[in-house]
């Protein structure tokens, strides 16, 4: 049975670089920012792809973003995604999940959808919150944190990884979201002749009034949300470093683990 | 409105870890708020959970139904709403864990409710809730804001407050109608699965030598090994190596992998994100190498070589065989 999967990406900033804060406290510096597909989300969209290859369908790749999301759009595109759909709410930051997942929500209902993908968390802001929002938005059963997807029929059989290693089975029934966790799968690199494909692919884009809003800040929110503002954490604890050359550190690292009896003789 | 309720994770028969430390969370809140913090149980023949959970001293909602004898989204947010509604309280105390996340942010879409998740600490600021929260990859701390008319659902990271201990003077334990329709519930459990243990357990071992990304080849696994054999310990991982096949899963540490105490962890090139920390922060001489000066295991780290560890092991290698 041919599914129309949707699946939501994020572009983020990568998490391993060090960050300033800016000026105003209230978000970091952008300027010089390298950003990519979220972690998460590259086994979403594999995902999404492989079960299309398997059950026939389309994929969606569904992004809220700047204009500079259109990379990363192209990317799912060149990864095996049919179309490409970014709603165009250029807050850079984008802090409040709740607005988010209910923008995305909004873009969804707009789309043939049988099953809802997204990754089972963003590195930027660790949220976990997207998917569950859009199943409770969209009145879809969901089950998070998946790491193996069976699709039989109308129906789909996913195992959510818990704490310590233990995994729960469910079974829903379709139309269904899933949170992808990492590792559920290898991802692809898309071939060279498919980046070319889509790099002249056309990229829909979401207005506002696409999702029957007259602005971004009409859609319906249960609370207001602010940003109080950015530091550098509280460190809890901070490890005694040891400096100098590589031989230094080298001598005092064995020195240490002699002197606390590691050492085998 | 002035009140908290907080939802009790737990699995065959036991309690997670996260609730009680929920429940401390949740009294300082109620606290501030005025009102009372309350705990609901939500399952099928867990009225002798109910009763483990009142020595807390807090009062005891027990939600029983067969219907929610495993957790599923549904069960759980329909339940949960019934609560909710008879209740009204300020805030919905769930533990950030995989159950949790995925009940607190259906429930919040369901009922539209505001949410805001993986919280380190919650203040109250006059009609506010204050959340303390950590981003990219633990290097920056931010505190956002919810003002809302409605409950606000909070999922708290574990391990950021400590457990409440039993208290003395035992509270009440009241069943509350339970009103969902069965065939409603569209997840359906159908089984739980354990880890197949057919490798060394990490749990178990004095010295642990983790690897991570830091490491950048599979054939690097060696130098490591041989780094762990040295000193006698065995070879563990991040979550980025197992999901990778480099290693066994039963060698991830970490909240989804083994939570372990050694007396010794060196963690080779591994940033230190939450997931990992939560697994070995209680060993007792922790040693990170990474080339990262800003990454999060210096904070839980006791010593920290800022180094390439595919250089700092062999040249420590030399050193201890000179």
């Amino acid at each position: 049975m041919a599914l129309n999967v949707v699946v939501c990406l994020k572009q983020i900033p990568n998490p391993d670089l060090q960050f300033q804060i800016s000026s105003d406290g209230k978000d970091i510096r952008r300027d010089a920012l390298n950003y990519k597909l979220n972690g998460a989300d590259e086994y979403a969209l594999e995902e999404a792809v492989r079960i299309k290859e398997k059950q026939g369908g389309r994929v969606v790749a569904l992004t809220l973003g700047p204009k500079r999301t259109e990379q990363m759009l192209r990317e799912a595109l060149a990864k095996g995604g049919d179309e490409a759909v970014r709603i165009a709410y250029d807050d850079p930051s984008a802090f409040d999940v709740g607005k988010n997942a209910r923008l995305l929500a909004a873009a969804i209902r707009t789309l043939p959808h049988d099953l809802v993908l997204t990754g089972v968390q963003s590195d930027d802001y660790v949220n976990s919150a997207t998917g569950g929002l859009l199943a409770g938005v969209l009145g879809l059963p969901h089950a998070s944190v998946v790491t193996r997807v069976v699709v039989r029929e109308r129906q789909l059989e996913a195992t959510c990884e818990l704490e310590g290693g233990l995994q729960r089975v469910y079974a829903l029934p379709l139309p269904a979201l899933l949170t992808i966790q990492f590792g559920a799968n290898t991802p692809r690199y898309a071939p060279l002749p498919a980046i070319m494909k889509a790099a002249r692919q056309p990229i829909k884009e979401l207005g506002p009034a696409a999702l029957g809003l007259v602005g971004w800040d009409s859609i319906a929110l249960p609370y207001s949300f602010g940003v109080r503002g950015l530091s550098p954490p509280a460190a809890k604890g901070h490890a005694e470093m040891v400096t100098g050359s590589l031989e230094e550190q080298a001598k005092r690292l064995a020195q240490m683990l002699r002197d606390k009896g590691f050492v085998r003789r | 409105m002035k009140g908290v309720l907080i939802i009790a994770e737990h699995l065959e028969g036991r309690l997670a870890p996260s609730t009680p430390e929920l429940i401390t969370t949740g009294r300082s809140l109620a606290a501030a708020l005025g009102g009372a913090a309350r705990i609901a149980v939500l399952g099928s023949g867990v009225r002798e959970l109910a009763d483990r959970l009142a020595v807390y001293t807090l009062d005891v909602l027990l939600a029983e139904h067969p219907a929610l004898a495993e957790y599923t989204g549904d069960g759980y947010v329909r339940a949960v709403r019934g609560i909710v509604e008879s209740n009204s309280p300020r805030a919905i105390l769930v533990a950030h864990t995989s159950q949790g996340y995925d009940f607190a942010s259906a429930l919040a879409g369901a009922m539209d409710l505001p949410l805001v998740t993986n919280c380190l600490a919650l203040d109250v600021d006059g009609d506010r809730l204050v959340a303390t929260r950590r981003l990219l990859n633990e290097k920056v701390q931010a505190k956002v804001e919810i003002r809302s008319e409605r409950p606000i659902v909070v999922t708290m990271r574990p391990g950021a407050e400590k457990p409440m201990g039993p208290g003395r003077g035992m509270m009440t334990v009241t069943a509350v109608p339970v009103l969902i329709d069965p065939s409603a519930i569209r997840e359906t459990f159908l089984r739980l699965e354990r880890p197949q243990v057919q490798d060394i357990d990490l749990s178990g071992a004095d010295i642990i030598v983790s690897a991570g990304r830091g490491i950048q080849k599979k054939e690097n696994l060696v130098l490591i090994e041989e780094f762990a054999k040295a000193i006698g310990g065995v070879v563990g991982a991040s979550r980025p190596l197992t999901d990778m096949d480099w290693l066994p899963k039963t060698r991830q540490v970490g909240q989804s992998g083994k939570t372990v105490r050694p007396k010794l962890y060196v963690a080779c090139g591994i940033s230190g994100a939450m997931q990992h920390v939560a697994g070995m922060k209680d060993a007792s001489l922790i040693v990170a190498i990474n080339t990262d000066p800003t990454a999060p295991i210096f904070e839980v780290a006791h010593v920290g070589f800022v180094a390439d560890v595919l250089k700092l092991l062999p040249a420590t290698l030399k050193e201890l065989k000179a």
